[in-house]
């Protein structure tokens, strides 16, 4: 019987990763169907789609409320996503408890009283599964309302981490998080500030302080990526729209005394 | 599903009907969209295709994109259960919401149903079954679970479910397996006192217990192993078989009009316009689809897989005689139709086997 060790005798992991090596991630920002705004988003072997629709008038006026925006969240998981082929039902209780978990981690951070009465869409689909789906649905989500051009006060960029015996271990595939005590967190870099912490195992509480730190600064790295492919993404479409400096000779950069906004 | 008003729709009507006919596109009536098709995306199927129908080569953004996914599991013949000798086939579909943003969830469960069982009348149906997917006769076999994700619908939706399908179909590998006895360990043998385990069925260590005149052989594996091999596993049978399926719209005359019974019965008698590929607008515009599968099993024998008629409208069965089969060789018909898109289909497939294979080991070598 093959006993696959977590962490080896060379700092290795299962995959050939070291401890706090994040796995490969790549950023689609191309438009899905008539979405206003979508991403894929992909970290290792997880894939997952989410498309954004609005703020559009609500399907239900009994879901409206009177001075923001409602955020609607829908899962659906291919079956075809895992090893063995399993169809989960749109209600779902495992699928619904995502959903409620994206929608709670997104209301204090989409700016949704700009939008009083009207309804914000977000889609996810995932497409293919290898641990940490949690941290990928939250990542393409950010992209995706990003894309759509919903107002947000900051990027929110989710990490998963564990810890194998004393040693942490940050973005864990599939047969990590089976194995280890794992804790997915959300944060919003320009503060600092966790919008979600979830850990469905059981973890010591002297280990839980380090990793949560630990998780937070992987946050701060995946920002990075994020802010880099939406900038290469707005850049390609302000290239194809023709922008360039105006006949009326004005300047290429709009520099105005905004430092905040120009150190962007 | 989308809802157009009086207004629009006459207009796209009298495009299809204006002579030379133009549509918002710039489509000929009988042109296509471009199709893009990708086989083997998701690598924990046995088999899957990627499929979408006018993607705006720019963005990416926009057209009817479906992915499709076939799972083997493993299912016991039993009384009670619902396994069969030769294995069996279910097909679902399921809509992601982002594919009809306008509508609630329970709409989105009618339509999934409907498309459920469309495709899965049509591809189960037992002259398409595939004649590898026994393991153990009696015992075990194979489930083919075919999974359709739609991600986007710009019209045209039931082309892209059966093409799709069958790319997935095609992609598929059975994986091989082999029949495995246990035997008690027999007093005769050495020493050791080893047991045999996993032995082929076909090789028996104990001829004595066979008398010489027994020509009877009976199978009694009762459980099978994945033997090692380098490739996946076999091709799924019969992958000719699987149906290409077009839809023909049909707008007339007496659709964008209101006319006498007389004129209503005097129209009647012209046949009215087809047109394929429709966009969402022109779907909406034209008040009934005739859907065609058809099977080209061999080069001379083509079969009608699967008919449906969609939508309010009417026709007589002159017309539909006429829509369907090819009179001659060079009557533009829906059997035509889809055997041009089945040539077509074969020739993506087999370039795509091609890229994945040939190509893969090329770049590898120059790797390397």
């Amino acid at each position: 019987m093959v006993r696959i060790e977590i962490l080896n005798q060379g700092g290795f992991r299962s995959d050939g990763r070291r401890q706090f090596e994040l796995r490969d991630m790549t950023i689609d920002l191309s438009q899905q169907g008539q979405a206003d705004g979508s991403a894929v988003v992909t970290h290792g072997l997880t894939h997952v789609l989410v498309s954004v629709f609005g703020p559009r008038e609500a399907k239900m006026r009994s879901q409206t409320i009177h001075d923001r925006a409602n955020i609607n969240v829908e899962v659906g998981v291919a079956a075809f996503s895992t090893g063995d082929r399993r169809k989960r039902a749109r209600g779902d209780k495992r699928i619904l408890e995502l959903a409620a978990t994206i929608k709670s981690t997104f209301e204090p951070v989409v700016q949704t009283n700009l939008y009083p009465r009207s309804q914000i869409d977000i889609f996810v689909q995932v497409l293919q599964q290898d641990g940490g789906l949690l941290q990928a649905c939250i990542n393409a989500t950010t992209l995706a309302l990003v894309n759509a051009g919903i107002p947000l006060l900051d990027f929110v960029c989710a990490v998963t981490g564990g810890v194998h015996s004393t040693s942490p271990l940050l973005d864990l595939t599939l047969l990590e998080e089976n194995d280890v005590p794992n804790v997915t967190v959300a944060v919003m870099p320009k503060t600092g500030k966790a919008t979600l912490v979830t850990m469905e195992t059981r973890l010591h509480v002297d280990r839980f302080e380090e990793i949560f730190r630990l998780a937070a600064d992987a946050g701060k790295v995946i920002h990075g990526e994020m802010k880099s492919a939406v900038r290469s993404r707005t850049s390609e479409l302000v290239t194809v729209m023709g922008s360039g400096p105006r006949a009326s000779g004005g300047d290429l950069v709009d520099k105005d005394g905004d430092d905040r906004m120009n150190g962007y | 599903m989308l809802s157009l008003s009086k207004a629009e729709k006459s207009y796209v009507q009298a495009g299809l009907l204006a002579s030379p006919p133009s549509r918002a596109d710039g489509r000929a009536l009988l042109d296509f969209r471009s199709v893009a098709l990708e086989t083997g995306v998701a690598p924990l199927a046995n088999g899957s295709a990627r499929l979408s129908i006018g993607r705006n080569p720019h963005d990416g953004g926009g057209g009817t994109e479906v992915v499709a996914a076939t799972k083997l599991e493993v299912e016991s013949i039993d009384e009670d259960g619902e396994g069969r000798d030769s294995g069996r086939i279910a097909c679902t579909v399921s809509c992601s919401p982002s594919a009809y943003p306008h509508l609630s969830s329970s709409a989105l469960d009618d339509i999934q149903a409907d498309l459920t069982s469309l495709l899965h009348q049509t591809l189960s149906h037992s002259s398409l079954h595939p004649r590898n997917l026994t393991i153990l006769k009696s015992k075990k076999s194979w489930l083919l679970n075919l999974d359709v994700l739609v991600l986007s619908d710009a019209g045209n939706i039931l082309d892209a479910l059966f093409m799709a399908s069958r790319a997935a179909l095609w992609d598929t590998r059975v994986p091989r397996t082999r029949g495995v006895e246990y035997e008690a360990p027999s007093r005769k043998d050495t020493g050791k006192g080893r047991e045999d385990m996993d032995v082929d069925e076909d090789e028996h260590e104990n001829t004595q217990k066979q008398s010489g005149f027994d020509t009877r052989r009976l199978p009694k594996a009762t459980d099978f192993e994945l033997p090692d091999y380098w490739d996946e596993g076999e091709v799924l049978d019969g992958r000719e078989r699987w149906p290409v399926a077009i839809t023909l719209n049909l707008v007339s005359y007496s659709d964008t009009v209101i006319m006498s019974i007389a004129e209503a019965n005097f129209s009647l008698q012209e046949s009215p316009t087809h047109f394929l590929d429709a966009t969402a607008q022109e779907e909406a515009a034209s008040p009934l689809k005739l859907f065609l599968a058809f099977s080209f099993h061999d080069a001379q024998a083509t079969v009608l897989q699967g008919m449906r008629m969609l939508g309010s409208g009417e026709l007589t069965p002159s017309h539909l005689k006429e829509l369907i089969k090819a009179c001659t060789f060079l009557s533009a018909v829906g059997e035509n139709y889809a055997r041009e898109l089945f040539v077509a289909l074969n020739a993506k497939l087999k370039d795509e086997d091609v890229r994945r294979t040939q190509k893969a080991r090329e770049r590898f070598e120059l790797h390397r």
